[in-house]
């Protein structure tokens, strides 16, 4: 329950924000549900996705083609995180054969395959994308307002962290975390190991295509731009940032970036800078925020963060605990 | 006595090196098998042969009256192999309590869904694997430091871990390859007794241990492994006494 205050102060949060900001806090939010997936993904079945805001266009574009088709946009939310996932079984089975850097490219294909295809589908109004969604409405009442969004978010983000965390404290999550590391031993002691890689992608899948779906309804329009390859690597560098498969440390890391991405782009969109420089600016500041994290801060910000606190409060050796059982607790993420 | 664990014309390759020649093998119900040889013998091969984790370029394994050659090591581990690999591997960033608890996912089955949705199946499997991690962890006197990390432990620590990870599963066949190298005196000790009580209780356990009194103390059975190939099976007075063995490897010891 260490987490109710954070979530309190959240919530508290937009009642001081004006539009602009508001935006921010929702993208902020959505970028976290993923990352908050990608992060159990990479910290646990040690997989690279460099393509995961294809999950993200999956859930959007099937909430908004649903609610194009007139079906209530309440379902078509509810079916954007199943669709995402199943697309990740469909397309994990042969993936996650492959390790490391091939994982990675192969994630990073099946984005670029994704948007060109999205890009000439009619039936996905092309390039020109899907125009004019209604806005959620939840037993009548409609979420019209920024706001309205923010707290939805928030609620969302709460979900996958709960979703999350109460995975990786179970016995399947005590699974996931032991192949992270020694995947023959997992195996030996009866982890299926491939079908819990299976599972942590298509979770993460859902978490990203839970994410696309509210942001169809707050955007009103779908593209296949809104989710370019830099979003993929946005999330990775969020997830890096704030640690691998820390919840805390992926939602840290999103916010720590949609933040320093918000200061760029008023930097880049000032008068006399090229057009280009926005994107630039932001492939610039990835690429040395991973060198310095890599290089400095391995672990990630929380898992070294908490490491240090605990270091600091905890002089000397730990002493040696009471064996009752209850007391063999499974901890938090890494 | 029937054997639990039938092992027919096992052979693997790789490359051109023979690691495992055509060896035949038998665990019975309840006894303690030794397997010993020198280094590069083949031990750990064939260890990893019956845990699943290498794949036989020729050759049967039967378990408990069926093949299991064919089945994934996690699909072995439900059916009740549990195996101490010879690198004892530890889980990182987890506790010790931890790792021995992922030893019971071997019998237990709560899926990702009933943890999330906090289901009653849910919290019966957790107190099972709690209990079982307990108990395995005090029979490896590792009990005072559940709350460690794992890797912060000493090497010999790291063994008896994996040992007790093992014991989580409720295996029928232990398979333990080195369990004592690098143990001092006492821990030794202690590894003895515990794999004594083990037998007492009926376990099946295939063991390879180098160290000759370890082995003679333990082992209601020895096979001798050299260049991938059976030298020899038998009590440890029969193989002490075989003139293939003497000459292979025990030399100067006999
Ligand atoms: N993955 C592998 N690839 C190639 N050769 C291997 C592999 N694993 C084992 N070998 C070879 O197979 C032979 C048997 O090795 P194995 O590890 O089974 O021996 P061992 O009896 O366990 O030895 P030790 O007492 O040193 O543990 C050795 O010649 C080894 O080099
Ligand atoms: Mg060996």
């Amino acid at each position: 329950m260490r987490w109710i205050p954070f979530v309190l102060a959240a919530a508290v949060v937009p009642v001081f924000l004006g539009p602009g900001q508001l935006t921010v806090y929702v993208l902020l939010g959505l970028s976290a549900m993923a990352v908050v997936g990608l992060s159990l993904l990479m910290g646990y079945a040690g997989q690279v996705s460099l393509g995961q805001a294809s999950f993200t266009a999956i859930g959007a574009y099937t909430a908004g083609l649903l609610a194009v088709h007139d079906v209530p946009p309440l379902l078509g939310l509810v079916v954007a995180p199943v669709a995402a996932a199943l697309a990740a079984v469909v397309v994990g089975v042969p993936i996650l054969r492959l390790r490391g850097h091939q994982l990675a490219f192969a994630t990073l294909a099946l984005q670029l395959i994704l948007l060109s295809v999205l890009g000439d589908a009619d039936w996905a109004g092309g390039a020109i994308g899907l125009q004019g969604l209604p806005y959620l409405s939840v037993f009548g009442f409609e979420l019209n307002e920024d706001l309205h969004y923010a707290y939805l978010v928030l609620l969302g983000v709460v979900l996958t962290a709960v979703v999350a965390s109460s995975l990786v404290r179970s016995r399947a999550g005590r699974g996931l975390r032991a192949l992270a590391t020694a995947p023959v031993a997992a195996e030996a002691s009866g982890v299926p190991v491939g079908a819990y890689r299976l599972l942590v992608f298509a979770v993460s899948a859902a978490f990203a295509g839970l994410a696309g779906g509210i942001y169809a309804f707050f955007v009103g329009y779908l593209a296949p731009g809104s989710f370019p390859v830099l979003l993929s690597i946005e999330y990775v560098v969020m997830a890096v940032v704030g640690g691998l498969g820390s919840i805390a440390g992926a939602i840290l890391g999103a916010t720590l970036i949609t933040l320093l991405v918000q200061a760029l782009t008023s930097l880049a969109t000032q008068p006399g800078m090229p057009g280009y420089a926005p994107g630039v600016l932001s492939y610039a500041v990835y690429a040395v925020l991973l060198i310095v994290i890599v290089l400095f801060v391995p672990r990630g910000v929380v898992p070294t963060l908490s490491r240090r606190f605990r270091r600091e409060t905890s002089p000397g050796r730990p002493a040696p605990v009471d064996p009752a059982p209850a007391r063999a607790r499974p901890g938090a993420g890494r | 006595m029937t054997a639990l664990l039938e092992v027919r014309g096992l052979t693997r390759r790789f490359g051109g090196i023979h690691a495992l020649r055509d060896v035949g093998l038998d665990v019975r119900e309840g006894e303690t098998h030794a397997v010993i040889g020198p280094n590069g013998a083949g031990k750990s091969t064939l260890f990893k042969l019956i845990g699943g984790q290498l794949a036989a370029t020729a050759g049967t394994i039967t378990y408990a009256g069926r093949r299991i050659d064919h089945l994934a090591p996690h699909r072995r581990a439900r059916r009740g192999i549990a195996i101490a690999f010879q690198d004892a591997p530890v889980f990182h960033g987890m506790t010790v309590a931890e790792n021995a608890m992922v030893g019971a996912h071997a019998v237990t089955s709560a899926g990702p869904l009933s943890a999330v949705l906090r289901l009653p199946r849910h919290r019966r499997d957790e107190q099972v694997i709690r209990t079982a991690a307990a108990h395995a962890l005090r029979r490896v006197a590792l009990h005072e430091l559940a709350d460690q990390s794992a890797e912060s432990l000493p090497l010999g620590r790291q063994r008896a871990l994996q040992v007790a990870r093992a014991l989580c599963g409720r295996p029928r066949l232990l398979l333990l390859d080195e369990p004592a190298s690098g143990l001092r005196g006492p821990e030794r000790t202690a590894l003895a007794a515990l794999i004594e009580d083990l037998r007492g209780e009926g376990m099946s356990i295939l063991l390879v241990e180098h160290d000759v009194a370890f082995v003679a103390r333990l082992a209601d059975r020895v096979t001798v492994l050299d260049l991938g190939a059976v030298l020899a099976t038998g009590t440890y007075q029969q193989i002490r006494s075989d003139p293939a063995v003497i000459a292979a490897y025990l030399g100067g010891h006999a």
